[in-house]
């Protein structure tokens, strides 16, 4: 696979950005890597990144891969995605501070804009959450 | 609580109950809006779970945990300029491990979110 740098595939910026890189891909499948830093957007007082935030490195993580889909294909924006629904989200447990956090995603077909989009986190090999999503993806802003 | 007066402030709130509805206002000069996105501010998903959890934990008066949501669905694009101010409103029937959650979030043009979960008390 081609690298590029997360910037290039996720239009999320600083305070929000929930995945550092794209570390695998294989058809529409992939696995991305994040690392809970201190001062995380949704990381409590007792250290722990709360739930939205493992919600939103899905999301980020099935639209680093829908970036890379897109560059691949020669596109020089990095498209916008927008989550429309969420089901069956699980929580086991929340990564603490200092904890990384391995995402594997696996994107459906696209129909009409909307992605199907699978999501698992593990950290250690412990699974964390889980959950499907419906994305929009959009090419413009 | 994560968000409050950093992301949006409950400006009034009435509760019944399992019932509430509170009213808040989101903040536009809130710091998220650097990232989500940059040049176009738009209110994450996500932030308004994390609203829906702490205002269900108001009405409660228990510090909660989302174990899962059945659905959530999002059905418009929100933002400090399109609905600077909301009203989510919350039913939580106790369950098992804390509550079993459903809300909404609307104000008087559009409904933006749709919520079922469960909730465990820590």
């Amino acid at each position: 696979m081609n690298y590029y740098c997360i910037e290039n595939l996720i239009p999320q910026r600083a305070p929000i950005q929930m995945v550092d890189q794209l570390l695998e891909v294989e058809g529409r499948t992939a696995v991305t890597t994040f690392e809970i830093r201190s001062g995380n957007y949704f990381a409590d007082e007792e250290g722990f990144m709360t739930e939205p935030g493992l919600i939103e490195n899905i999301a980020q993580s099935a639209s680093a891969l829908a970036g890379y889909l897109s560059r691949e294909a020669g596109e020089k924006e990095t498209p916008v995605g927008y989550i429309g629904e969420i089901k069956n989200f699980h929580c086991y447990r929340c990564p603490h501070i200092g904890e990384k956090v391995q995402t594997s995603i696996t994107l459906g077909e696209e129909v009409g804009g909307i992605t199907l989009v699978n999501g698992e986190v593990h950290a250690s090999g412990e699974l964390l959450a889980t959950t499907r999503m419906k994305i929009f993806i959009s090419q413009n802003r | 609580m994560l968000l409050e007066d950093k992301y949006y402030k409950v400006t009034d709130g009435k509760t019944d109950g399992p019932n509430g509805i509170f009213r808040i206002q989101l903040l536009p000069d809130s710091d998220v809006y650097r990232g989500h996105f940059p040049g176009n501010p738009v209110c994450p998903g996500v932030c308004n779970i994390e609203m829906i959890k702490e205002c269900t934990a108001r009405l409660t008066g228990k510090k909660l945990f989302i174990s899962s949501i059945k659905q959530c669905r999002l059905t418009a694009i929100a933002s400090p300029s399109v609905c600077p101010e909301l009203d989510i409103r919350i039913n939580a029937q106790p369950s098992d491990e804390g509550f079993s959650v459903s809300a909404k979030i609307s104000d008087a043009e559009k409904v933006y979110m749709e919520y079922k979960g469960e909730m465990r008390v820590l």
